[in-house]
């Protein structure tokens, strides 16, 4: 019963969802964008975060595939569509060798190191001017794919969301969340019922890093262009935590919530106080630590659990 | 012989635990005794691959496992059943359960038939199934990880003092359940509560400071003077 009407719910938001250019306007639609935007890149960081690896390096990722996508057209003639699925095969390869490295780390050493990485990215592609443009970014000749037809950009962000959401499905639905869940649990108990750690954690880190790359790609060709300071922002690794936070983490649905409720209020905030919104969703991370630890989703499970009780 | 250790030496840091230790196990119930700190876990967590041998041989099954990590150990065909937080507490039951064959290449085509063996081993767990785990009493959860290291279809199922934290009635239940695997597997199985465990094994050693003071069959054990004094407390 519950899982038809979540099943009903899906289905009509996905209609919603992919019919939405037809009665809604440009604004509506950008917002929209903004939206699916951070709640794919929410996802993204859930999914890793199942295996108890907390990573601050979303923006890092994102940006070295916005920078992949809009060079490889730029600099390497790829034709546009391609520059897109070349950003993630480019995010995803750099997560794989660099998981090597730092994936023997844990904890609190694992979450720095990948914030010094979108550091690095950002520096790196700062200083070779010649190739990268620099500081002054880079700017795409032919202008935004699709010409920037609305209704295009927004089916697009769309397709990269859906693609979030399917991987994330396939973490919730396969034996990979077995093996998520025990290494995040116990890493002890975790190999010796025969996971390999080292191997999830890598195809964990290197498909969320690949989707964060698809992400920067769509991104990057939605706009025309690309800077340093605007692909490799703090945006991108804050907001999506924050909203993962908000909703409730270690599944598909808390992201997805967490980002509806917090893009549409800063999307409010930012036409009531410009520059003001980082410092209430900032409040809104402390509250949401302080008193919610669980996210929206938690409290409501521990809500429905505490009526259930009181009626027996 | 299923396992033969040779000689084996491991420890911490500088700090040396095992002074070459011998132990073997056949097709039989084994118990392993001594005090706490002579060096119980640090064999188990040895023969997993927990921790690295420094010298001697672990020979599984005629191969030497000695520094293979974990998880291979784990599918060569050893189960374990840690000491504390042996469970995925946020996962059910079944899935706990589901875990213990999903990672296991022989034990995964299996697995539907050793689920009906778990389940009919502690009913209690066919109950619960769906049941979050960390929400069971320990009991209930020591049993939870006794089967979850049964669905890997292990050889030889190792438990690291399966009594700890539990009331009597629970411990005597645990031993009469490992009474009944052993006609199946082989079992390794460290205990502080030796009284108890006597009843489900057929050899035991004694651990002290490290190295192997006593080696006999359970009844040998249970007249032994030193093994009366220091451990049966009669």
């Amino acid at each position: 019963m519950n899982r038809n009407i979540a099943r009903a719910v899906a289905a009509v938001v996905a209609a919603v969802a992919v019919a939405l250019p037809a009665f809604a306007g440009a604004y509506p639609l950008q917002v929209a964008r903004n939206v699916m935007m951070y709640m794919a890149l929410a996802i993204t960081w859930d999914m890793l975060l199942r295996s108890g690896q907390i990573s601050f390096g979303i923006a890092g990722l994102f940006g070295l595939g916005a920078y992949a996508a809009i060079l490889g057209v730029v600099r390497g003639g790829m034709p546009v569509w391609l520059s897109i699925p070349f950003a993630a095969v480019v995010a995803a390869a750099a997560a794989f060798l660099l998981g090597f490295l730092i994936l023997r780390l844990r904890a609190m050493y694992f979450s720095i190191v990948t914030l010094a990485l979108a550091e690095m990215f950002r520096i790196v592609i700062h200083n070779l001017h010649d190739f990268t443009g620099g500081p002054e970014g880079i700017v795409m000749p032919a202008g935004v794919i699709f010409g920037g037809n609305a209704a295009a950009l927004y089916w697009l962000t769309l397709a990269g969301l859906a693609v979030a959401l399917a991987a994330s499905w396939w973490f919730e639905k396969s034996r990979i969340r077995f093996a998520l869940t025990a290494i995040g649990n116990n890493e002890i108990s975790a190999s010796s019922s025969g996971v390999n750690i080292f191997r999830w954690l890598l195809v964990a880190f290197t498909v969320t890093s690949g989707i964060q790359g698809l992400l920067g790609g769509i991104y990057v060709q939605s706009y025309g262009f690309a800077t340093p300071d605007g692909v490799f922002s703090a945006d991108f690794t804050l907001l999506p935590l924050a909203m993962a936070l908000l909703g409730g983490m270690h599944g598909t649905v808390g992201p997805v919530l967490g980002a509806v409720l917090l893009g549409l209020v800063s999307e409010w905030l930012k036409l009531k106080i410009p520059y003001g919104h980082l410092i209430v969703y900032g409040i809104i991370i402390i509250i949401v630590i302080l008193f919610m630890p669980a996210g929206i989703l938690g409290l409501a499970r521990k809500m429905s659990r505490g009526a259930e009780g009181g009626k027996s | 012989m299923i396992l033969e250790i040779e000689n084996l030496e491991a420890g911490y840091g500088r700090l040396r635990i095992l002074q070459g230790v011998r132990l073997e196990v056949g097709a039989e119930s084994v118990g392993l005794f001594g005090p706490n700190g002579a060096g119980k876990t640090t064999l188990i967590n040895t023969i997993l691959g927990i921790n690295r041998p420094w010298k001697g041989s672990v020979r599984f099954d005629g191969r030497e496992i000695g520094g293979l990590p974990t998880h291979e150990i784990a599918r060569a065909g050893i189960a374990l059943v840690p000491q504390e937080r042996e469970l995925f507490p946020g996962m059910s039951v079944a899935d706990n359960l589901k875990l213990g064959a999903a990672y296991i290449p022989h034990a995964a085509s299996i697995a539907d038939r050793q689920l009906e063996m778990v389940l009919e081993l502690f009913p209690i767990l066919k109950e619960r199934y769906a049941q979050l785990a960390g929400t069971m009493s320990g009991g209930q959860q020591r049993m939870v990880a006794i089967g979850r290291a049964l669905m890997a279809n292990p050889r030889l199922l190792i438990l690291d003092e399966p009594s700890l934290g539990l009331q009597p009635s629970i411990v005597a239940e645990v031993f009469d359940r490992l009474a009944e695997l052993k006609k199946s597997v082989s079992i390794l199985v460290t205990e502080q509560n030796v009284r108890e465990s006597l009843r489900a094994i057929d050899r035991g050693y004694v651990l002290e400071n490290g190295a192997v003071a006593i080696e006999d069959s359970a009844e040998g054990l249970r007249t032994n003077p030193h093994v009366v004094k220091s451990y049966l407390g009669i």
